[in-house]
């Protein structure tokens, strides 16, 4: 050990020694970090760029050739109805289940972030969903939406209302799997949100208390500002949730009523694995790659510079 | 000396005969299905008893999902070099891996086998891809109609009504609805993919000519024959829309007695009588304009991959699995058709056919079955017909506009395929 950090430790051996121990000092943390640079290169830089590869060219997983296409599968894609129906259902998920989520779970936050024994046990329920399969969520509430046998229109029918078809109307039909995902995140959100308000030093509440404050002016401008690190945080995760959403809506509507609930990974399941058609369904995931790097991009551009990491 | 030295030579060959030898009959075959529950034991009983009459073979039979859990495993399992040996394909789904060389032919096989004469026509034809033989049937199916007696009886019928064309199944759907609504029992289970293009069958047209390969989507019967369909979801309101979104949520109501119609394969009857017991009543599926109904089920295919001992074990084990003795096991648990000529002339299927008589219907039918297309567009064309079919049942779009824009996407998506 000695030998890598104290000069005089080095052997008589002259310069070439002394070069051999300077090597190995330069690439001791580049070895430390060897493994784990291999494991992600095996399983995320290398997959990236066989998708790359593959978005260029026409295969069908079958085929032993795969023919060079150039832009081909990109033009097919971006003419097509079904990539600006995804593109756009999936947009609106993001743009009603991020907020939603944010707020929910900031809302509540501040509610269970008192030490006492009933939110502690909230958090312990709230949390349960985001431990549970969403296989298992999305079976369950396919059953409670369904027109002529769920729960929904069962109360709903007591309360002499008509039957609503939560997973048939196309406009209905997002929204249901919105308040679904909502259902299944928010625990998750929540207690991030309990980690990041607790870590706000109460000194400043008490110097808020002592000026007076009242308690909606002290949430504006003391905690808002002083969990932005957090909420940037749950605003990176979950919009990359929103644009990968697949198991609920695979297993609750398939992308139905007619498209009404396609969303871009379902689209690229359908096209990959569905319809052969891997050349495309690889266009499709870079696509979809380089979306949300230009919006972890913009958020960091807006967001990022207006947070402050310290108390 | 001389002789003792032979004995310990003979002796030694002997021992190592009797060690290699079974190393070197002992084959594996990986086998990929789809059945479980009372199918999937069936299929185990006859698993075993291959075992048992070929002691050098071993049938390693492995659940993997539906056929289209089957489909996606199998393409993400060949490039990665990790297919199986033989695998169960839907009858029309397997064009696409007969075209690109997955699947062995099977036609040298099956031309030396006496099996190939003893299988009825349907049941060989639906083996056949360009000419040359890729699986052998396993379990066939064709749609039939089924329905709920005590739910008729509720509804008035004291006699069986006439259930032969579109108008006789609105009538009974709509009397059973208007009747019996009010207990949350539905007319008819809204017909899945399988049912409805059997619908179509019977109104003398098809989705893509299976001789020709025409493209027949948008052929004035098949239009009238969606039409129909689709008006009992948002016209007449019989059928819940809860199984336009999820065809199984239509079988399964009528499983729990929340529907008095049902439109669907054989191979659900075993299901319809655990459930339903004497309720169950089958009979064929209507004749609108004609009797005609779409061979479905799945064979049994062997990989091209697999080394020629494995294949050949494999193709043992297909050759048993459609023999009078396997099949009759096979018809008398699961209800799908007999596949083999001999069949019925076993105990077991003469006992199914004597104490479920629903189970005969199927087999009334085989004379006006029809084999599907199955080229490589058909899996394309039949991923794609359930958007349409939620867009016109759920009336969100015209039936014709639906179909003509549908018909020409699958033109262009053939002519891109090819």
């Amino acid at each position: 050990m000695s030998t890598l950090t104290d000069p005089s430790a080095v052997p008589s051996g002259g310069r070439h020694s002394l070069f051999r121990a300077g090597l190995r000092r330069r690439a001791t943390p580049y070895l430390m970090v060897l493994p784990l640079m291999g494991f992600i290169a095996a399983f995320t830089y290398i997959p990236i760029a066989a998708s790359l590869n593959l978005s260029f060219r026409e295969w069908d997983f079958l085929s032993p050739d795969k023919p060079f296409v150039g832009l081909d599968n990109y033009r097919l894609l971006l003419s097509s109805h079904e990539f600006w129906n995804a593109l756009k259902v999936t947009t609106v998920f993001a743009l009603i289940s991020v907020p939603l989520r944010l707020l929910l779970a900031l809302g509540i936050a501040s509610y269970l972030v008192r030490e006492t024994l009933p939110s502690r046990f909230l958090r312990g329920a709230l949390f349960l969903p985001s431990v549970t399969s969403t296989v298992a969520i999305a079976v369950v509430f396919s059953w409670i939406f369904s027109t002529d046998y769920g729960l929904m229109n069962a109360g709903l029918q007591l309360l002499g209302a008509p039957k609503v078809m939560w997973l048939q109307d196309p406009q209905l039909a997002l929204f249901v799997l919105i308040l679904v995902n909502t259902w299944k995140q928010l625990g998750y959100d929540i207690i991030i949100y309990i980690a990041g308000l607790q870590a706000i030093p109460q000194e400043l509440y008490d110097a808020a208390a002592i000026d007076g404050g009242r308690r909606r002016h002290v949430f504006r401008r003391v905690t808002l500002p002083l969990v932005m690190p957090t909420t940037y945080f749950l605003l990176v995760i979950s919009v990359i949730d929103a644009f990968q959403v697949f198991t609920i809506v695979d297993v609750m509507t398939h992308g139905g009523p007619a498209g009404a609930t396609d969303m871009l990974v379902n689209m690229l399941f359908r096209v990959g694995f569905t319809l052969f058609d891997i050349g495309t369904g690889s266009a499709l995931a870079v696509l979809l790659f380089v979306l949300l790097i230009a919006l972890a991009l913009i958020k960091s551009r807006f967001l990022g510079r207006n947070i402050h990491y310290g108390s | 000396m001389r002789n003792s030295n032979r004995t310990v030579i003979a002796a030694g060959a002997l021992a190592l005969g009797s060690i290699a030898a079974p190393a070197m009959a002992d084959v594996t075959v990986e086998f990929w299905h789809s059945f479980s529950g009372a199918s999937g034991d069936a299929l185990n009983e006859i698993v075993e008893k291959f075992e048992a009459a070929n002691p050098g073979i071993d049938i390693d039979a492995q659940y993997v999902g539906n056929y289209n859990d089957i489909v996606s495993k199998l393409q993400a399992a060949i490039p990665a070099r990790r297919a199986p040996d033989a695998v169960i394909m839907e009858v029309t789904r397997y064009g696409l891996f007969a075209d690109r060389g997955v699947l062995l032919d099977l036609t040298p096989y099956l031309d030396a086998d006496p099996l190939k004469d003893d299988l009825f026509d349907f049941a060989r034809e639906v083996g056949v891809y360009d000419g040359k033989n890729y699986i052998v049937p396993f379990n066939s199916s064709t749609p039939v109609l089924y329905y709920n007696k005590a739910i008729l009886e509720q509804a008035g019928y004291d006699e069986e009504p006439p259930l032969k064309t579109y108008d006789d199944l609105l009538n009974v759907a709509k009397t059973i609805t208007e009747k019996l609504g009010d207990q949350g029992i539905t007319g008819i289970a809204a017909p899945g993919q399988f049912a409805r293009w059997g619908l179509i069958m019977s109104n003398d047209s098809d989705l893509i000519d299976s001789v020709t390969g025409e493209i027949l989507i948008d052929a004035p019967n098949t239009v009238e024959a969606y039409d129909w369909m689709a008006s009992l979801v948002h016209e007449a309101k019989v059928a819940s829309p809860d199984g336009v979104t999820e065809e199984k949520n239509g079988r399964d109501a009528f499983y729990a007695g929340k529907v008095g119609l049902m439109m669907n394969s054989t191979g659900n009857y075993g299901g319809a009588i655990s459930a339903l017991g004497d309720d169950v009543v089958v009979r064929p599926m209507p004749c609108n304009k004609v009797c005609r109904v779409p061979i479905g089920g799945a064979g049994i295919g062997i990989l091209s991959t697999s080394e020629k001992e494995v294949q050949d074990a494999a193709y043992k084990f297909i050759s048993y699995a459609a023999s009078p003795e396997s099949n009759a096991l096979w018809f008398s648990v699961t209800g799908y058709m007999p596949i083999n000529k001999h069949t019925a002339e076993q105990p077991l299927a003469a006992e199914a056919l004597k104490t479920k008589p629903g189970i005969r219907v199927a087999i009334d039918q085989l004379p006006f079955a029809k084999g599907r297309p199955r080229p490589p567009v058909v899996t394309w064309m039949r991923a794609t017909e359930y958007e349409m079919w939620q867009a016109m049942a759920l009336g969100q779009r015209g039936v014709q506009d639906t179909l003509d824009a549908f018909a020409e996407r699958t033109r262009q998506e053939e002519a891109r395929t090819n």
